[in-house]
């Protein structure tokens, strides 16, 4: 029997380091990142201009000068700023958004491209619905902590500057003044354990509501088949429950932090004035003008502490969506999610291994103890001798979980192979996943997958192969027949995953996407198991009885396959039990005429 | 502006459940609402006080007002937060619900077109939007709308000039943030679209990489996400736009308000107008405006797509199901008779009231497809009577399938009429309960193996479990099992053989009692000596009930008692099958002799 879970391997180092991630991420964009950055510092700390102009203000009418000169200064500032402001608010909106979209889209490229990397049949451990809410949302937290970073830089600027303007004031009310701003740092620090703590609670319960929702609509037809609706919805129901209480306590936790930081401005004045209000107007004392400032200027910086208390505490939140994207790229390390990419260029083709000339006396494809043990430590298959000559049309059979899929999947390195050595023409293949695929060799699984673009399209799958190797495809896969029932012909949307495709319209696609690659080998599993007889029929004779036969490896356990096979290999427990004609093995194996039947 | 009605309209019954909690939650916003305004009166009072030469006793008691204050709102915020979220989320965990139940009973057609990666989207990413619609809107929109009023109505209390020219700005401003905001939403749509696109193609992606590896075609497929993610840079910089368009106008506003300030602040200050406090008072309130402001302007943003996710979910909640309810009628116990009466029948793939055109902004073209309903059956009449079992022969996409899908009302017949024990398929209200389809598609869970057996239906006992598991011979497979029952499956087919899913989906039949079993190429990924395994198990399960069994093999049609050879969606032969095969002129007999040939060969 074979996998029942998944190993998971936690990060031996424990946390990552997710602040270095974020410096990363930023790095990468060497001159659109500072420029916000610059940008963003700017518009955060220009603010203090207004308060500087209440003050004024306020020392002009309290001075009880001329009242117009003060208006007109006082205005024509304010004017000048709101110019300078809107101006540098859209550009650097729109610079950021891009800084910030790049950044993301680089991300979602290197999760995929390491997912294209792992063994095919074995990508991710998570279902496809977890696996899209890591790429959106776990994006989406990483980027939020990214773009605070900006405004956290304008809130410590700004923050400097009130506090010099407010010391040369009087430094011990500025001291008060800032003193809340400081108990609500250290309090967001303390909590940022507990933050992190619930932030992933969250999206664990969130993670197991969207991957139950996506299993549920896959197996829709089940379901309704079994009227099992209700019973689906009472688990859905526990699952949705427990994201509730998980996210709520999340969500109260940031409202607390948030607010937390605004309070400070109005604490901060409070405690100015239970000091100085005595002195308000007196010679020496505060004027209401620089007590406006104190006012005023702590209104600017509670937004400073906003962002501040925000910015270390989406940091945290960073971490857990940095851990999570990690931990989705199997084997992966944290640099291989920010390592650069640029949006417009497409990233560097996988290095293809080229053929060496190899010995023409050498079979085509020859594996000697070749070996894969699930991770369970069950089924897989162990220690296989296999050649396959030019011309060949070599068959594994054997009973269900004998180990038949695996076998391919492993020669084929879309499978880690544990032990054994695979020879192409005679040649040591050292990297079976990057060496056996077109033109070499080209595989179709047992349930093979479309997806939604044109049929033409599923077939070439970024290649050109043009109308007429496409056409010979169609007609050796003997797909001919269904394409003449559909208008669109070779433009025909398939539809998500192919499913607008009969099950035997998809099992012949799929056979002529292999096809038209004209591999120097076949693989196929259970090709005809969606197929009819006739059509059965027809397929093995387009494919083998002509005057060019292919060269393949099959699992099947057909009489056409059989019967037509130069050599049927039986296994059983993952283990070759005989080998022969079909013909042989009739007369010598009880496996194998239990098989026949 | 804000879609309140709409939402309103979509989630009234959910939030009714929630009133008490709504009143304590209007309360608590009422009495920050309160301690937000008083600030500003206590500052006046200090400054005013001093300027007066007042105690200053009396004058730190303001202050450390200040400070409670402050607190106080703290305190009160962060308690509306908690009771608007619980609210906010039991209201969406119902919708989603609801929601998800509709998807569930919405025909097999709508899900042939819908990516499960699509509609996680639909079910989940819009009413998340949603459901932070709720604590934002009653939180900060109306909370902070309230703060806004409270401090125009104060003005006006100070001074009917100053209160008058500020609510006219406001105006003026709330305005041109309401033009902004019926611009802005398109955009906002048309962000969530290519994010449902992308997301919708990733998941395939993932689901495909077998395919997707051994074809060579990674580098391809990497290419297609990144054409999307390029196509999508621009919609996002477009959506960040409009939210700097308001950021901007609420900015120019607050400088109106304060350039107003000082205007009329120095021509009204002095013994018969203003005093300093109040003028000062004028500019705290006008920058406390600044704040409310920006939240609302901030929330806006979340509002918007919220505007866009609801008319998304109406959309999907109002898409009908292609079959029309259940009816009342309650089928006996015992095998059921089925009966094809003249069924006509086509897939109608390019049906409206498709869910994405609401979002679609001519983006997915591919949702159309692109040739009209192919009809699939035509006059299809064939009969099996209670407790025989027919066998459907034929090529693929002769019409086998659908046969099968029709017996088990996964869709209904354009023409004609299926019947079941003797009762209309639509007017039958248990048809779940008596007919049963294994499929050779088996979907499983990432859940125990006893939850995928039973579909989470607690009330099936383990007793009966191991009944079904023993029957089918599964037990060996089950003892292997590190914790039984209880043993997670990896789902998606992980960790499980195409051939073991298919002998768990039989168990799932096992475990109910139908009246009719249609078995669709359910054995056909077996090898013949897991099958032969299976026939015993099968034997039993048909044992006094009717079955239809569609096969690509003629032996697997040997328990059959009626054959039915389909060809182009039509039944072109129908009969007793020990009497079809004696006759050497029917087809039946002729695919015999096909099958005799390959096996001499």
């Amino acid at each position: 029997m074979s996998t029942i879970e998944h190993r998971h391997e936690p990060h031996a180092d424990g946390r990552l380091p997710s602040l270095r991630m974020l410096v990363r991420l930023m790095a990468n964009q060497p001159v659109r990142y500072p420029v916000s950055l610059v940008l963003w510092t700017g518009i955060w700390s220009s603010g203090l201009v207004v308060a500087v102009i209440v003050e004024r203000f306020f020392d002009g009418i309290e001075a009880g000068g001329p009242a117009g000169w003060t208006v007109t200064v006082a205005v024509g500032g304010l004017l000048l700023w709101i110019v300078v402001r809107v101006a540098s608010i859209l550009f650097g909106m729109r610079w950021h958004a891009r800084v910030l979209f790049r950044a993301g889209a680089a991300m979602q490229r290197n999760m995929l491209r390491w997912i294209f990397g792992l063994p095919g049949a074995r990508p991710v451990r998570e279902a496809p619905g977890e696996v899209v809410s890591r790429f959106r949302d776990d994006v989406d937290h990483t980027l939020e902590a990214m773009d605070l970073s900006v405004d956290f830089s304008g809130a410590i600027v700004s923050a400097t500057v009130a506090f010099v303007l407010l010391v040369a004031v009087d430094p011990v009310l500025a001291g008060v003044a800032f003193a809340p701003m400081v108990v609500v740092l250290v309090v967001v620090w303390v909590l940022s354990a507990r933050i992190r703590a619930y932030r992933e609670c969250a999206r664990a319960a969130t993670e197991a509501v969207t991957g139950f929702l996506g299993e549920s609509f896959s197996a829709a037809q089940s379901i309704k088949v079994a009227g099992a609706e209700d019973a689906v919805l009472a688990r859905f129901d526990v699952l949705n429950e427990r994201r509730r209480a998980m996210m709520v306590r999340d969500r109260t936790l940031t409202a607390a932090t948030d607010t937390m930081g605004e309070s400070t401005g109005t604490i901060g004045t409070g405690l100015v004035l239970v000091l100085a209000a005595g002195t308000i107007g007196a010679t020496g004392g505060l004027s209401v003008g620089e007590f406006a400032l104190f006012a005023t200027l702590m209104g600017q910086t509670s937004f400073a502490a906003f962002f501040i208390g925000t910015f270390l505490a989406r940091i945290r939140q960073a971490g857990v969506s940095f851990e999570r994207m990690v931990d989705l790229m199997d084997g992966g390390q944290w640099q291989d999610l920010t390592r650069h990419n640029v949006l417009e260029s497409p990233l560097s083709a996988a290095t293809r291994t080229r053929p060496a000339p190899g010995h023409a006396d050498a079979p085509l494809v020859s594996v000697r103890g070749l070996s894969h043990v699930h991770p369970d430590g069950e089924g897989g298959v162990r220690d296989v001798d296999l050649d396959v000559n030019e011309g060949q049309l070599v068959v594994v059979t054997g009973r269900i979980g004998s180990g038949k899929s695996t076998l391919l999947q492993t020669l084929l390195g879309l499978l880690p192979a544990d032990r054994g050595r695979l020879e192409w023409r005679g040649v040591e293949v050292t990297d079976p996943g990057a060496f056996m695929v077109p033109p070499i060799a080209a595989y179709t699984p047992q349930v093979p997958r479309l997806f939604s673009m044109a049929l033409r399209d599923n077939l070439e799958m970024g290649e050109s192969y043009g109308d007429r190797a496409l056409w010979t495809a169609i007609e050796a896969a003997t797909l001919r027949a269904d394409l003449d029932t559909m208008p669109a012909g070779l433009e025909t949307l398939v539809g998500p995953r192919g499913m607008r495709l009969s099950g035997g319209q998809v099992q012949r696609s799929a056979a002529a996407r292999m096809l038209v690659r004209r591999p120097d080998l076949l693989v196929f599993d259970d090709l005809s198991s969606a197929l009819d007889v006739e059509t059965e029929a027809l397929l093995w004779e387009q494919l083998f009885d002509g005057s060019e036969p292919a060269t393949a490896l099959v699992v099947s356990h057909r009489r056409p396959a059989l019967s037509r096979a130069d050599l049927v290999v039986v296994l059983d427990h993952g283990v070759v039990v005989d080998r022969g004609t079909a013909q042989e093995l009739r007369d010598r194996s009880e496996a194998f005429r239990d098989l026949w039947g | 502006m804000i879609p309140v009605r709409a939402y309103l309209a979509l989630l009234t019954t959910y939030l009714r459940r929630h009133r008490g909690r709504m009143v304590l939650l209007g309360l608590l916003v009422a009495a920050d609402l309160a301690v937000q305004l008083a600030i500003p009166q206590v500052l006046r009072s200090v400054i005013d006080g001093a300027l007066d030469g007042q105690p200053v006793d009396r004058l730190g008691l303001l202050a450390g007002i200040v400070v409670a204050a402050a607190i106080a709102h703290q305190v009160l915020a962060v308690a509306a937060t908690w009771i608007a979220e619980q609210v906010g989320w039991r209201a969406t965990n119902d919708l989603r619900a609801d929601l998800t139940r509709h998807v569930l009973h919405l025909d097999l057609g709508f899900h042939k077109q819908h990516p499960p990666g699509h509609l996680i989207e639909r079910v989940d990413g819009d009413v998340t939007a949603l459901s932070n619609f709720f604590s934002a809107m009653v939180v900060k929109v109306v909370g902070n709308g309230m703060l806004i009023a409270g401090i125009m109505v104060l003005l006006l209390r100070e001074s009917l000039l100053v209160g008058g020219v500020m609510t006219l700005l406001l105006l003026v401003g709330l305005l041109v943030l309401g033009r902004l905001h019926v611009v802005v939403v398109p955009w906002w749509r048309a962000h969530r679209a290519i994010a449902a696109e992308t997301y919708g193609q990733l998941g395939e992606q993932v689901d495909g990489t077998e395919d997707i590896a051994a074809n060579g075609a990674r580098d391809f497929m990497q290419e297609r996400f990144a054409d999307l993610l390029r196509r999508w840079m621009p919609l996002e910089v477009r959506g960040w736009t409009g939210w700097a368009l308001m950021w901007s106008t609420s900015e120019i506003l607050r400088i109106a308000m304060l350039v107003a300030t000082f205007v009329l602040g120095a021509r009204l200050l002095g013994p018969t107008g203003l005093t300093i406090g109040t003028v000062y008072l004028v500019v705290h309130y006008v920058e406390m405006i600044g704040h409310p402001l920006h939240q609302i302007r901030e929330e806006m943003q979340d509002l918007q797509k919220a505007g866009a996710a609801i008319d998304r979910v109406r959309g999907l909640l109002e898409r009908p199901s292609a079959l029309p309810a259940a009816g009342s009628t309650v089928l006996p116990a015992g095998p059921l008779s089925v009966a094809f009466t003249d069924v006509h029948f086509a897939y109608d793939d390019a049906d409206g009231g498709d869910v994405d055109r609401v979002d679609a902004d001519g983006t997915r073209p591919d949702r159309d497809d692109p040739h009209g309903p192919t009809p699939v059956l035509h006059d299809v009449s064939v009969s099996v009577a209670a407790g025989r079992v027919l066998g459907v022969l034929g090529r693929t996409g002769s019409g086998k399938s659908t046969l099968a899908r029709l017996a088990t009302r996964l869709y209904a017949p354009d023409r004609g009429d299926v019947a079941i024990g003797g009762m209309s398929i639509g007017d039958v209200a248990n048809l779940r309960e008596r007919v049963a389809m294994v499929t050779q598609d088996v979907q499983l869970f990432r859940a125990t193996v006893r939850d995928n057996l039973t579909f989470f239906d607690r009330g099936i006992d383990d007793d009966r479990l191991h009944e079904a598991i023993r029957l089918l011979g599964l037990d060996d497979w089950l003892a292997g099992l590190p914790h039984g029952l209880d043993t997670h499956l990896g789902g998606q087919d992980t960790g499980v053989s195409a051939g073991e899913a298919q002998l768990l989906a039989f168990t799932r039949v096992f475990l109910r009692d139908p009246g009719l079993v249609v078995l669709d190429e359910a054995s056909s990924r077996l090898d013949p000596a897991t099958e032969s395994w299976l026939e015993r198990a099968i034997d039993g399960l048909l044992a006094d009930r009717t079955g239809i069994i569609i096969a690509h093999r003629l032996h697997t049609l040997h328990r059959a008692d009626d054959v039915a050879v389909m060809e182009a969606g039509r039944v072109v032969e129908f009969g007793d099958r020990v009497a079809l095969a004696a006759d050497p002129d029917s087809r039946y007999a002729r695919l015999l002799a096909a099958g005799m040939e390959e096996v001499l060969t």
